[in-house]
């Protein structure tokens, strides 16, 4: 597994994956369109009801899905690589959670803004986070422990929630937008607000994709990179900043889907070695298919239920997560 | 001694607030009056019916909370351990969450029921995915978070599909709310807790063997695993008796054994008695504040215990951070 011909062989078969989970996606749902009419409905839009539904939900929900899945994938990877933790992505460190909060107070101050303010507050509030978790969980001897910053993400995350629910208390009417979205859900995305969301998730991915080689030396643990010349500071400050950019443009258009961060990297790992160079593509082609994939899935098998494909995320990611923490604190302490 | 009067005169004092202040405010004399029958007939109403219950109610979860949290850190032997972080009130929740949307007009006396099975499941669940040969703390708190997100993904899942409505209504009560307290909640309360809390409470002092370690436990003539298991068993009835009655009231488990141990020391004898008082007085501030900072909104008492708590955490997280 370690030859380069065979990691590339690796992503091409994700990328087969992926088209193939993204062409049976746009086909599956309430009213089940053939791939003929997807097809048509591209090259040559006759405004029937079949072509509006491509079009208008199967489109947006698509493109959601593939971004947001590669955004918190790649977020997730980049988190593992720098702070050299097993437990690490958006969704245990709280990153997601600070990004939805902000979002939440934006809704109720600002009524119907437009996406494009929305992003920056989950900029915002994933920033925040991310400095906060950091700060209360890298201090004393050990460093950044995973079990530290795992304790610390998971009482930003409680205190970050009461002040949501405390929000959505008052305000009912963001109550009904608010508890689909808050699970992480790709359903009834506007083109308009992918379209405003979407550079900064793509300028994202470009930075996670140039800087790999900078992440994977970063990987290496602070002495090694150190001695390899890196500067650390700056190269810690520019995978921060990108992790913030993908966490939080994710969140402001699924909202926090949990736990693909966290084994999308791991999955990859397994597959194509322990070099970042290579598993943050994997993770970016991995995340989109897992999400595209568990979404189009919910939607064949439970037609008339709109399931959010956060919540298949946590049922997948939350045992994937016990499994973690057993076998890694079977032999070494975290 | 000195600090059993001074939280017992705490208490009074927050209980007789709890009673008095209100959209209504009621004098303390009027209560007396109330209380010996002869008031008006509107405060002798919202004294008895809506005040009395409530505070009533504040008191024993807030005692549930910190004796459940009690003995959670004394069997984890870790001063981070609490029913909410392991996920065994969130087993808890999602339980009596299911009961609440699913089933029209459930009796009160299914919502304990349905909690305590959550309750020890996850308590069960925790135990079994943490032991590889033998248990570590560190292991079993990873468990628990990663068990705490899955019953928060079914929580998310039930809420999302549940009628509008009384997912509404749930919210309230998941966000650990006393604004239902009736003497129906209060008496099915205090039935589940008599057994349990007795029960620990005479068995503090193989709670302290416990806290030694297994092998210094073993050493000392105590089977461990029983013993574990049934304190364990204690704690999950203790904490579904409190999350039923009032839903998520976070970190209240966690604060209020910091408090006891400050005060009385190590010994379970009076830290478990001393947790109990210290949890009662936390909520009842908790419920007080939540009724009077945004008046006349009521904000869910464990809105105000998590708003406090987590940060609080977060202290301990720092002070102890060169150890975990």
């Amino acid at each position: 597994m370690s030859t380069l011909a065979s990691r590339r062989l690796v992503l091409l078969g994700l990328a087969v994956a992926l088209c193939v989970s993204a062409a049976w996606s746009l086909t599956v749902g309430t009213i089940a369109l053939p791939l003929q009419t997807i097809v048509a409905a591209i090259i040559d839009f006759d405004g029937s009801r079949e072509h509006l539904i491509a079009a208008t939900v199967r489109f947006p929900r698509l493109l959601a899905g593939l971004i947001a899945g590669s955004a918190f994938a790649v977020a997730g990877a980049i988190m593992q690589a720098v702070t050299n933790n097993p437990l690490a992505s958006p969704g245990i460190l709280g990153i997601n959670a600070g990004a939805a909060l902000a979002i939440v107070v934006a809704l109720s101050v600002v009524d119907g803004g437009a996406a494009g303010v929305y992003v920056w507050c989950a900029f915002a509030g994933a920033a925040a986070a991310a400095i906060v978790v950091y700060a209360v969980g890298s201090a004393g001897r050990g460093g950044a422990t995973p079990l530290k910053l795992a304790l610390a993400g998971a009482i930003l995350s409680a205190f970050v929630g009461s002040l949501t629910t405390a929000i959505l208390i008052f305000d009912t009417a963001s109550l009904d937008v608010v508890r689909v979205w808050s699970i992480g859900s790709v359903e009834g995305r506007s083109l308009a607000t992918i379209m405003a969301i979407a550079p900064y998730g793509l300028v994202g991915l470009a930075g996670a994709l140039l800087l790999r080689g900078q992440i994977a030396t970063l990987s290496l643990g602070p002495e090694i990179a150190a001695q390899l010349g890196q500067n650390l500071a700056v190269w810690r400050l520019a995978a921060a900043a990108i992790v913030v950019l993908l966490a939080g443009g994710a969140v402001a258009l699924t909202g926090p889907i949990g736990f693909v961060g966290l084994f999308v990297p791991h999955a990859a790992r397994l597959i194509v070695g322990t070099d970042y160079r290579w598993i943050i593509p994997a993770s970016a082609l991995g995340g989109a298919f897992v999400v595209v994939f568990c979404d189009a899935l919910l939607r064949a098998v439970l037609p008339d239920r709109d399931v959010p494909v956060g919540i298949a995320m946590a049922l997948i990611g939350a045992p994937f997560f016990i499994h973690l923490a057993r076998s890694r604190t079977a032999r070494r302490p975290l | 001694m000195m600090a059993f009067v001074v939280l017992a005169a705490s208490i009074a004092a927050l209980f007789g607030a709890s009673v008095a202040i209100g959209d209504e405010p009621i004098a303390i004399a009027e209560i007396a009056r109330v209380l010996l029958g002869e008031g008006d007939p509107v405060a002798s109403f919202i004294v008895e019916e809506v005040r009395l219950p409530r505070a009533i109610l504040a008191v024993l979860v807030g005692a549930a909370l910190g004796t459940g949290g009690a003995i959670a850190q004394a069997v984890m032997r870790n001063p981070l351990a609490e029913p909410g972080i392991l996920g065994i009130n969130g087993g808890a929740a999602l339980a009596a969450l299911i009961v609440i949307v699913e089933i029209e007009s459930p009796p009160a006396r299914l919502l304990p029921l349905a909690a305590f099975a959550g309750a020890l499941i996850t308590a069960a669940a925790i135990y079994a995915l943490a032991w590889n040969d033998g248990t570590s703390s560190l292991r079993i708190i990873l468990v628990g978070l990663g068990l705490n997100a899955l019953a928060g993904a079914g929580v998310g899942f039930i809420s999302a599909f549940g009628d509008v409505t009384t997912v509404q209504q749930a919210q309230v009560w998941l966000a650990g709310s006393l604004y239902r307290a009736d003497w129906e909640t209060v008496r099915v309360l205090a039935v589940w807790l008599v057994l349990p809390v007795v029960g620990v409470l005479l068995a503090a002092r193989e709670l302290d063997v416990l806290t030694l370690g297994a092998d210094a436990a073993r050493a000392l003539g105590q089977r461990v695993e029983p013993t574990s298991a049934a304190m364990i068993l204690a704690m999950a009835l203790i904490s579904a008796a409190a999350v039923a009655a009032a839903g998520l009231i976070g970190f209240v488990g966690l604060i209020a054994p910091h408090l006891a141990r400050r005060i009385g020391g190590r010994r379970s004898r009076h830290v478990l008695p001393l947790a109990a008082l210290s949890g009662a007085a936390l909520v009842l501030a908790a419920d007080l504040v939540g009724r009077l900072a945004l008046s006349p909104a009521n904000l869910p008492a464990g809105i105000v215990t998590t708003l406090i708590g987590a940060p609080f955490f977060a202290l301990l997280l720092w002070r102890r951070r060169d150890a975990v």
